[in-house]
């Protein structure tokens, strides 16, 4: 068997496992070969239907990263917001409302909803290239918008623990509290804090792309 | 460093300017009316979900911020259709260099749903039309879904040789399926 035919089987391979092919330089009648062996492929049975967790997951991407809508974030009441203390009065007083309560305290991630809100434009995306962020402030709200590669995302940057306004540390690609050693990662998370008991996670702010522009769901 | 969009003149006020404008696109509505004929649509084209998967998000990626929230079911199914079409050029240029697959042009200006008729009595046709043991290997492989071992116990023949057979059945299927065309 030669190489060509080796490779042409291997591709075959890949498509049977219904894997992503590798890359294949082959002549005219090997692209004729794998033409047919997808023709064959996809005729198959169960071939052509989606997986339910593809559909329902590339719905959220395309909610958070086209619309800027959450699916499913439920509305905290306001007696429940007052109830949850500081940082929910520092939300309440920036005019945002705190779409998920916080559960336990820590590590789950809470998303700020505004009532009422609009689209305002924070940054140009190519002002923000992959693997960095940027802070911005709307006049409301002090954030933070990270690219990620896939998926822009924003977040409040005010320091978890006694409502300081965080520092950009671009070179260690994290969030510093002046107030503190707390330092947060471009995903919202916590670093390092000073404080032994556990520190919840800065909240996401709606955000999508539009029209080149990072755009926050503020009030 | 700060960017506050106050301050930047027309940038913002221009965009919510066009959003409140119009009614928004109901796109979960388009979401659902349209995944699946879609991500058949790529299947048939790249025989395999990874890809499928991947060239589903970027048409929905793509296309979904440009669609008119006024375009009719029709409009925006043959948009989606265009969008891939372009997709698929694309990776197809990027993976081989060569379009391996095409989605057709006609499908642009029809209505109907993507790939509209079943496959499977053109492949049974072309397999009818192939010598025996190129039949049989191909509908062990992927009618089947047997290993390389699996077929060549079937067949009596090593592996080594089933795989040969399998590449030569695949290029004299690529044959009749053009003359079938």
């Amino acid at each position: 068997m030669n190489r060509k035919s080796r490779r042409v089987n291997r591709w075959v391979d890949d498509l049977l496992h219904d894997r992503r092919p590798r890359r294949l330089r082959g002549g005219e009648q090997d692209v004729d070969a794998l033409r047919a062996a997808i023709e064959m492929r996809s005729s198959g049975p169960d071939s052509g239907l989606p997986d339910p967790r593809f559909v329902e997951s590339l719905r959220r991407r395309l909610a958070r990263e086209t619309q800027g809508v959450v699916p499913h974030a439920t509305r905290m009441t306001r007696r429940g917001l007052l109830a949850s203390g500081g940082l929910a009065a520092a939300t309440a007083a920036a005019g945002l409302l705190v779409g998920e309560r916080l559960v336990g305290g820590s590590a789950t991630q809470q998303h700020l909803i505004p009532e009422g809100g609009k689209w305002v434009a924070v940054a140009d995306l190519t002002d923000v290239p992959v693997g960095t962020a940027m802070l911005f402030s709307t006049g409301a709200v002090r954030g933070f918008v990270a690219n990620h590669g896939d998926t822009v995302r924003a977040f409040s940057a005010v320091c978890t623990h006694l409502g300081c306004l965080l520092r950009m540390n671009a070179d260690a690609r994290r969030l510093d509290c002046p107030c503190d050693r707390t330092a947060f990662a471009f995903d919202g998370s916590v670093l390092f804090k000073a404080m032994s008991a556990s520190l919840p996670s800065l909240p996401e702010l709606t955000s999508r792309i539009h029209a080149g522009k990072i755009e926050v769901l503020t009030v | 460093m700060y960017v506050d969009s106050a301050v930047r003149p027309g940038g913002s006020d221009h965009v919510l300017e066009l959003i409140s404008g119009e009614r928004p696109l109901d796109w979960e509505r388009v979401y659902h009316d349209n995944i699946a004929s879609i991500y058949r649509l790529m299947y048939y084209k790249v025989g395999n979900r990874e890809d499928a998967e991947d060239l589903t998000s970027q048409i929905f990626l793509d296309a979904l911020p440009r669609l008119r929230p006024s375009a009719s079911k029709g409009e925006i199914h043959m948009y989606l259709v265009a969008t891939s079409r372009t997709v698929l050029a694309e990776h197809w240029r990027r993976r081989l260099g060569v379009q391996v697959t095409s989605i057709d042009e006609n499908l642009l200006s029809t209505q109907e749903d993507a790939p509209s008729s079943d496959q499977r009595p053109r492949i049974r046709r072309i397999l009818s039309q192939l010598p025996a043991n190129y039949r049989r290997v191909l509908e062990l492989r992927f009618l089947e879904r047997c290993s390389v071992a699996e077929t060549a116990a079937t067949m009596g023949i090593s592996a080594a040789n089933a795989r040969v057979v399998q590449h030569r059945a695949l290029r004299r299927a690529a044959e009749v399926g053009q003359e079938l065309s």
